[in-house]
């Protein structure tokens, strides 16, 4: 392929730069970059027919899933590919004694499989089959689409009604950054330039607490994940409305991180926890599965001092939150994120990651709350859906991050995290300290 | 108000379709209105109709439709 000139679809928008800059991140670790799977878990093989000629339907309407990210001059592009090639595999147990781990063997080498940013397909997706059970993973790349992007191509796949298909489409607007930037006048903007500024000064006051082993290389990524019932689910439901109120949920899930964490190793070196977390500027409910991942970052953080004290910490994270939007520092971030466009990847994703403070890790562990899975099917192409998994891969350090995503009522938390920089033993105990934080009953 | 809540909640928080045809009773945390959008429309409310609302009164039954917030709101306006 001829990266510097084939023809550009789409170029990337300012707010796009960002999740690139991470990708980039990554990759110079050695790590396959910024790849990001969703997983269902099925009972039985869906309807093979049906899926393959939906992904063609899909294709058909989004083109852009074909394309190529390439980079021509210092901006970035989605690219049209001159070869066609597939973006939907099959993969089946021929072992019957291995079928107990072919599927997350399979779903994990998906995830670490290294390949050039130009070839790898900004969305694959990928039938893994045992004789018990199948999971069907989308696997795609920031910038391409993000986490609800993903979950509206399953919902989009999942619509019986093809008028109801039709309604899915690609943006509208230009960039909602620039959307957003344009209610500004030059000088306002200047000022919220130096608003953001000023905020992450102060974040950088305190020195991030890091968990991960640093003193072996990134190796590859794995994820266990753990569902609630659906009892327990409502137990933790009543806990976020009792701790944190209607507006603090993904507060509630933050905070317990932070607790359980601290549980870990609780004379772990450094002031503050720091948990970076998405604001979006799309509008809830658009039907935009690719390119709306219009997503900036702002930091929860909390004191040590604070942490001893679930009520304490819960208050605390309400309030910073509240002044976050109060004093409209997720806007503030919008000049910085359409200034940061223009810088070299290498360069924003210093300024993303580093501390200016002391110049380590500012992010202790990453985190997204995926909220409701707007795919709601109890069916997937005649399976029954019986669970979710959510996997990503994180820049090292931190080198651990949570998805946190709701489905049919239950709450489903996907741990994934670097290898050696933390073991699978580390992570079950953070999850049974996790789960007696969410639950209440570590108060 | 509700005319300045609507353009507000439609134009930046929640997209729908038709919102012409989203009735004042119909539910607006169903429809997609997320806990970043309830801090971000209680901060619009507070500007724009200069009243603060209590932490303590944003539930489900203040925010559930376009009437139920218009009566919080009133509640609070001198």
């Amino acid at each position: 392929m001829n990266s510097s000139k084939d023809p550009i679809i789409q170029s990337l928008n300012p707010a796009d730069y960002l999740t690139l800059a991470m990708d980039e991140e990554i990759r110079q670790e050695n790590m396959p970059g910024s790849l990001c799977g969703f997983a269902l878990v099925l009972d039985s093989l869906p309807d093979v027919i049906q899926l393959t000629a939906r992904i063609s339907e899909f294709t058909e309407q989004f083109p852009l899933a074909l394309a190529s990210l390439q980079q021509q001059g210092d901006r970035f592009h989605w690219c049209q590919r001159t070869q066609p090639f597939s973006i939907f595999f099959q993969h089946k147990c021929a072992d019957p004694e291995s079928a107990g781990t072919f599927q997350q063997t399979t779903l994990l080498t998906l995830l670490n499989q290294q390949q050039p940013r130009e070839t790898l397909a900004p969305l694959e997706f990928h039938l893994i089959s045992d004789p018990n059970n199948t999971v069907f993973l989308l696997r795609w790349i920031h910038p391409f689409c993000d986490a609800k992007g993903a979950d509206l191509i399953l919902k989009y796949l999942c619509t019986e009604d093809k008028a109801q298909r039709t309604q899915f489409d690609l943006p509208k607007s230009e960039s909602l950054v620039n959307v957003h930037l344009a209610k500004y006048k030059w000088w306002q903007k200047i000022a919220l330039f130096l608003k953001a500024k000023r905020y992450i000064t102060r974040l950088d006051s305190y020195h991030s607490i890091q968990h991960a082993d640093l003193s072996h290389p990134p190796k590859q990524l794995n994820c266990i994940t753990h569902t609630f019932s659906a009892e327990q689910s409502g137990v933790i439901a009543q806990q976020v409305r009792s701790n944190v109120g209607l507006t603090g949920t993904s507060l509630y899930y933050i905070g317990c991180l932070i607790r359980a964490l601290h549980g870990l190793a609780p004379e772990q070196a450094g002031d503050a926890y720091c948990v970076p977390y998405a604001f979006n500027l799309r509008k809830q409910n658009v039907r935009t599965p690719l390119l709306g991942n219009h997503i900036g970052t702002l930091f929860a953080q909390a004191p040590k001092t604070v942490i001893a004290n679930r009520i304490a910490l819960f208050t605390h994270l309400k309030q910073q939150n509240k002044e976050t939007i109060q004093q409209q520092l997720d806007y503030a971030f919008l000049p910085i994120m359409w200034a940061a466009s223009w810088l070299s990847l290498k360069k924003y994703g210093s300024e993303l990651r580093v501390s200016h403070g002391d110049g380590s890790e500012r992010s202790s562990v990453w985190f997204s709350d995926i909220g409701q899975a707007e795919f709601v099917a109890r069916s997937f192409f005649g399976a029954d859906v019986v669970g979710l998994r959510h996997l990503c891969q994180i820049s090292s350090p931190p080198g651990i991050a949570l998805l946190v995503c709701q489905y049919r009522q239950q709450l489903t938390l996907s741990y994934n995290f670097i290898e050696p920089l933390f073991n699978e033993a580390q992570i079950e105990q953070l999850h049974q300290l996790m789960s007696q934080e969410l639950l209440g009953a570590a108060s | 108000m509700k005319k300045k809540l609507r353009h507000f909640i439609f134009q930046e928080l929640i997209f729908v379709a038709d919102p012409d045809s989203f009735s004042d009773d119909d539910d607006l945390l169903a429809a997609g209105l997320n806990s970043i959008g309830i801090m971000r429309l209680i901060m619009y409310i507070e500007t724009a109709f200069g009243v603060t609302l209590p932490d303590a009164e944003i539930t489900v039954e203040n925010l559930q439709t376009l009437n139920l917030l218009a009566q919080w709101i009133k509640g609070h306006q001198a």
